[in-house]
């Protein structure tokens, strides 16, 4: 029995540890912000919410916070509504080239970001179109249809059509029953493809970097900022939205947790 | 099919602009407007300097060490997640959640300001009297192999918890009491059975790693550079379209062949788990 102890806690003190390094980083960048003075060290040397007041006369920063959340929100919407279509074509109907179909609406999924943000330099820079907000909600579509389709697949698939049938049985229309019944069943998984849509749109760097010409979105001024000034503004940003994704998580916990292994690569 | 147009749509985009993309790669530099005429000088030169040919098998290298780290370290988290009361098991959850949710921007950031010359890593070794002097960790590839292990963590630990979790208690309970010891049952009856976990959360890790942008970018400070940031600095830095294209295009090949081949071996080594 002591060795069962012994091993029990040995599992539970690297467990502890592991998690630990973990949250430092975070709790390192949080304690950053509130620095009094311009250092980045930690623990704070006094305690100041002047960065975060700071971050009012960062217009640079305010429009590419605009800009990043437009863009999450309208890609997220567009997404989950072209999902839903794809998706009830896929699940409810027999076709052949159905299997294919899926495979290559999710084909994106294993293209590297890099090689997507060349692509689409490639295409827009030939075709002479270097407006930002055109390229990038463009790029954000394509970027977030896999994720949201692979949820809403999933939760079509997890409901069977088989009640659906049942209200068309009893006198509704093919849309009402659509509406009525299967819509309100999956709206959960609806709901997880849109926050995954949202947070793929919201962080995406790597491929939104190469079509930056105009404007500029939220982690790419976070990135420059990093490199380029040298005070705790920018660990006050990242701070704030930190705070959010966890205030986002309290919210949709429930209807993430369950779809997190079906959502994201 | 009227419900599948507008999908079809974008992934006719998407396909558009990356065979674009390849024409892009065998076009030449000095190509003259209106006449099409091809090349392989891109992918020659890429392929024959060992300085450009580097980037990549340097980015394979390190992603592949740091595919491990992270594979251990996360079986280690998924383990204790798995052993854990449900309050533990909460907590460790929302912070996987929150990092899984956080932009990595923000967590290579986060990771520059633990380990930089003037970090909290560095302050606390000196206080601590273990070195005199701060260590040289930020812009080197040390930095770079922690940032990209932070950073895919929750990829490795939700696939392993998952099949932790599918395991039937009492199948643990049998083999105890048919006298083997703990660890023997871990060992012979645990581990096994997550072996697909494992194998999801190795190609994703992998793929992630080997193609990152940001973490080599921030934490490696142009010090450490991987094949995206060769690929980014060519098109954006020297305008170089054509290269960067063909670079970009045997990075996509090198990582769907090891998709393709990671997913193969692991279905035959994982064939006896499902």
């Amino acid at each position: 029995m002591s060795s069962w102890r012994s091993s029990h806690l040995l599992v539970n003190f690297v467990g502890s540890v592991l998690v630990g390094l973990l949250v430092l980083p975070i709790v390192v960048l949080i304690g950053v912000s509130f620095n009094a003075g311009v250092e980045q060290v930690f623990p704070p040397h006094g305690f100041s919410l002047r960065w975060y007041a700071n971050l009012a006369n960062r217009q640079g920063f305010l429009d590419a916070a605009k800009l990043t959340l437009a863009l999450a929100l309208g890609s997220a919407c567009i997404s989950v509504l072209v999902s839903l279509g794809a998706g009830v074509a896929i699940t409810r109907y027999r076709f052949p080239g159905r299997d294919f179909l899926l495979t290559l609406l999710l084909s994106p999924l294993i293209v590297p970001q890099v090689v997507v943000g060349m692509a689409f330099l490639v295409t827009l820079s030939a075709l002479g179109i270097f407006n930002s907000i055109v390229s990038l909600s463009l790029l954000h579509c394509v970027i977030t249809l896999p994720f949201a389709l692979r949820v809403v697949v999933v939760a079509l698939q997890v409901h069977p059509a088989s009640i659906e049938e049942a209200a068309q049985s009893l006198g509704a229309s093919p849309v009402r029953a659509f509406f009525g019944v299967t819509v309100p069943q999956i709206a959960p998984g609806l709901l997880a493809a849109g926050v995954f849509a949202f947070v793929t749109s919201f962080e995406n760097f790597t491929a939104s970097q190469f079509l930056v010409w105009d404007r500029t979105t939220l982690p790419i001024a976070i990135y420059t900022s990093v490199q380029t000034e040298n005070d705790p503004t920018a660990a006050a940003l990242s701070s704030l939205i930190v705070a959010a994704v966890i205030v986002f998580i309290a919210v949709f916990n429930r209807f993430v947790v369950r779809h997190m292994l079906a959502g994201r690569t | 099919m009227a419900l599948v147009l507008p999908a079809l749509l974008v992934i006719a985009t998407f396909f558009a602009m990356m065979s674009t993309m390849v024409v892009a790669s065998f076009s030449p530099a000095d190509a003259v407007q209106g006449i099409r005429t091809y090349t392989l000088e891109h992918y020659r030169r890429f392929l024959a300097s060992s300085f450009y040919w580097g980037y990549l098998t340097g980015s394979l290298w390190i992603s592949l060490y740091c595919t491990f780290i992270t594979a251990v370290l996360g079986y280690f988290i998924a383990y204790f997640m798995f052993r854990s009361s449900s309050v533990v098991r909460l907590v460790v959850g929302s912070v996987l959640i929150v990092q899984f949710f956080t932009a990595y921007v923000i967590r290579s950031y986060a990771v520059m300001l633990l380990v930089g010359k003037t970090g909290f890593l560095n302050q606390t070794l000196l206080a601590l009297g273990i070195i005199d002097a701060p260590l040289r960790i930020l812009f080197t590839q040390a930095a770079v192999a922690i940032g990209l292990v932070q950073v895919s963590l929750p990829f490795m630990v939700f696939p392993i918890l998952a099949s932790l979790n599918a395991i039937p208690t009492n199948l643990e309970m049998a083999s105890a009491s048919l006298g083997a010891s703990r660890f023997k049952t871990f060992w012979t009856i645990v581990f096994p059975l997550t072996l697909p976990g494992i194998a999801a959360g190795v190609v994703v890790v992998y793929l992630f790693e080997l193609t990152s942008y940001i973490v080599p970018g921030m934490l490696g400070g142009g010090y450490a550079d991987m094949i995206a940031n060769l690929i980014y600095n060519k098109a954006m830095r020297s305008f170089e379209y054509g290269f960067a294209a063909a670079a970009a295009v045997v990075t996509l090949v090198v990582s769907a062949a090891i998709v393709y081949g990671l997913n193969r071996s692991f279905a035959r080594i994982t064939r006896y788990a499902r």
